[in-house]
């Protein structure tokens, strides 16, 4: 079993090894202790704020092993959530535009996908760093991870943006190569991709980019085939998180990543089930299985702003009901008592 | 008779029956007989009756002035007056772009450096432009494949630059010329492959015919309006910017020694050059002499010269010997007629090659 938690100081060793473990390129989170430290005090400092309008705030999760002895308090995975994208500096990306080339005359109508470099997404709420130990064969955890830090968006509104957004890693080559990045980037920048993305320290939000990057129209028809074909396309350590995203209810398309054309997915909370289907339900002990098995559905559930833990676990619809029953073992996890409230959602 | 003929100073027999004339409505069925043997190559000489004949009639009017100078063409043949046949044809459209968007690319450069990086980098773009509208157009050269012997090509398409020398102040202070752009063995553009069939998504020879038909300008419309990075474009589509056809390379030399040259302006489809030159700067302009005509034989030191009168509605020039420095032209019985002169009248003269060592 597990629950998400916000990151604490002593979460700092185990990240670095479980960081040090993932794909280079994959996630924005940095890898060395000093940095992993600096970030968790960030974050931690970032949960402690009063907030009044979205800005610097990063927000780590960890998701962690609870009950079974041996592994109980192993990290198994983290998640982000910066309030502001672009909070010091523009966020850019690229908007798949659709130029409209008519002649009357000849009667000729086509159309023409370019890409034109944007800052749209500054001031949405950004998704990141989603790691987990385990991606092949992970459960439902996975979908805890990656929700909770909506549901906390849900619980504390006020710190994030109307809209959210969240890049994945585009494809890459066993060698690190980017196809996108070398019919583009690669000819403004004149060095490999990952260099880039290592002098860049993964962001998107440095007045180098637009110092660098080109500020007319890309058109798509020029760029060679397999940097077209790059174009959206996931890295397959991304696989999971789309799929989770998507059904979250973010939409890929309109926009892709400067460096490596990787999916830049989207939506305006209200789209998103975890806003949508949030429900705020008083606690009640389940004293033993109500229902059969097949009556049980999931739920993530949430505590509080203030005390913010996640769990997932199978429930009896709590739809129709004032209550959720939660058994003892969920209650000690989300740190609440009966009569206490929360908020969950189904998954 | 068309026997290759060595290089010489001497002019041969069928030369000396040549002339260089205004065109005039008898002009239009030989025209159109020409035309036929044109082929595919050049845009504004297509076999059509009524474009043609319309074409001539403005050039008639142009010549003798009743239409406005923008609105102006002057068309020149090259007559055998032995045969009693048209040998080329040339022209000057005296404004280009004034009825239609007359469309180009201009490279462009943009700079993109991040001091934080070191990064520097200097990348070439393509700006669709409209920048030549008003310029003068040198065009529609073509001589027939039988007289592409001797001098007689160098001299159509310098009889235009004596056009302009006589007549300066009909045209405005830019002088263009539309080199037709590189193609492969196959007779493909790889600039077109690149770019233009993206946006148009048709075969350059159907484009081409298009253009033919005045309709280059809609076609432009479809070209993308941003400006392009010239890197996004396949190495042999970059490598062929600015490059002339291979058949045209001498005609590019010869606008090159005339005073013209490439700007960074080119074709929207082919990217072949656009050669551009300032009137006062052409060598016609600063060399060619206003003098007398003469009946006699040259003496001394001579060079092959272009002669003409001095006539706007019968603007008419031979190609003789004429010795360099004399305050009059000798001219035999047979030249004086071809240009419509009498020993005494003005002409100009400009000197065929260019003088090495004239600016001492």
């Amino acid at each position: 079993m597990y629950v998400v938690r916000p990151v604490e100081p002593a979460d700092v060793g185990a990240l670095e090894t479980l960081l040090a473990a993932s794909t280079p390129g994959v996630h924005t989170l940095p890898r060395t202790r000093e940095k992993i430290a600096a970030l968790v005090e960030r974050s931690c400092a970032s949960f402690a704020a009063h907030v009044d309008i979205p800005s610097e705030e990063t927000y780590l999760f960890v998701l962690e092993q609870i009950g079974e002895a041996g592994r109980a308090g192993t990290l198994a995975g983290t998640a982000a959530i910066h309030a502001s994208a672009g909070s010091n500096g523009t966020y850019f990306a690229f908007r798949n535009d659709v130029i409209q080339q008519v002649s009357r005359d000849l009667n000729i109508s086509h159309s023409v996908h370019a890409l034109t470099l944007c800052s749209e997404l500054t001031a949405y709420s950004q998704l990141s760093g989603f790691t987990l130990r385990q991606r092949d064969g992970a459960g439902l955890e996975a979908a805890l991870l990656s929700r909770a830090r909506l549901l906390y968006a849900v619980l504390a509104p006020h710190r994030f943006g109307d809209r959210f957004f969240v890049p994945l890693a585009g494809v890459t080559d066993d060698a690190g190569q980017s196809p996108f990045w070398d019919a583009l980037g690669r000819k403004f920048f004149k060095m490999d991709f990952l260099d880039a993305e290592r002098v860049i320290g993964g962001a998107r939000n440095r007045t180098l980019i637009v110092e660098l990057m080109p500020h007319y129209p890309v058109y798509v028809p020029l760029l060679p085939g397999p940097a077209q074909a790059a174009m959206g396309q996931i890295h397959p350590d991304g696989e999971l998180s789309f799929e989770l995203l998507t059904e979250e209810g973010f939409e890929a398309d309109e926009y892709i990543d400067i460096f490596d054309g990787g999916p830049i997915l989207q939506a305006h909370k209200h789209a998103l089930r975890s806003f949508s289907g949030a429900m705020v339900r008083r606690v009640a002990t389940q004293e033993q299985p109500a229902a059969s098995l097949d009556a049980m559905v999931s739920y993530a559930v949430a505590s509080s702003e203030r005390n913010f833990r996640a769990i997932v676990l199978p429930c009896a619809p709590a739809e129709s009901g004032e209550v959720l029953c939660l058994p003892t073992w969920a209650q000690q996890a989300l740190r609440v008592a009966p009569g206490e409230n929360v908020t969950c959602v189904r998954i | 008779m068309t026997q290759p003929k060595p290089k010489t100073q001497k002019l041969n027999h069928e030369e000396a029956m040549l002339v260089i004339r205004a065109i005039t409505l008898d002009d239009i069925d030989p025209l159109i007989e020409m035309a036929h043997q044109v082929g595919s190559g050049m845009t504004t000489l297509k076999p059509d009756r009524a474009m043609l004949g319309e074409r001539v009639n403005i050039a008639v009017a142009s010549f003798a002035q009743t239409i406005p100078p923008e609105e102006r063409d002057y068309m020149f043949v090259m007559e055998d007056t032995a045969g009693g046949r048209l040998a080329g044809v040339c022209a000057i459209k005296a404004a280009v772009g004034l009825t239609e968007p007359f469309y180009n690319y201009r490279i462009g450069t943009l700079v993109h450096h991040s001091r934080e990086l070191d990064v520097f980098t200097r990348m070439d773009t393509l700006y669709l432009s409209n920048d030549l509208t008003g310029a003068t157009e040198l065009c529609s050269l073509f001589l027939m494949p039988e007289y592409r012997t001797g001098a007689n090509g160098k001299w159509l398409s310098k009889s235009r630059f004596l056009f302009i020398a006589q007549f300066p102040h009909l045209f405005t202070e830019k002088i263009i010329a539309e080199m037709r752009g590189y193609q492969a063995e196959d007779g493909t553009s790889p600039f077109y492959e690149g770019l233009g069939r993206h946006f148009f998504k048709m075969d350059f020879n159907h484009v081409d015919g298009l253009t033919a038909i005045g309709k280059k300008s809609f076609i432009a419309e479809l070209m993308p309006r941003q400006p392009l990075y010239v890197a996004y474009l396949p190495d042999d589509a970059q490598q062929v910017i600015g490059q002339v056809h291979r058949s045209t390379l001498p005609a590019r030399k010869l606008l090159e020694q005339e005073g013209m040259h490439y700007e960074g302006y080119v074709d929207i489809f082919d990217a072949g050059p656009v050669l551009q030159g300032r009137v006062a700067e052409l060598r016609a302009v600063r060399d060619s002499v206003l003098t007398v005509a003469d009946e006699g034989q040259p003496e001394g030191e001579c060079d092959i010269t272009l002669v003409s009168n001095t006539k706007l509605e019968d603007f008419r020039m031979v190609l003789t010997q004429a010795c360099a420095g004399g305050t009059r032209v000798p001219l035999s019985v047979r030249e004086l007629q071809l240009l419509h002169c009498q020993a005494g009248d003005p002409v100009r003269t400009l000197s065929l090659n260019v003088r090495k060592n004239t600016h001492v």
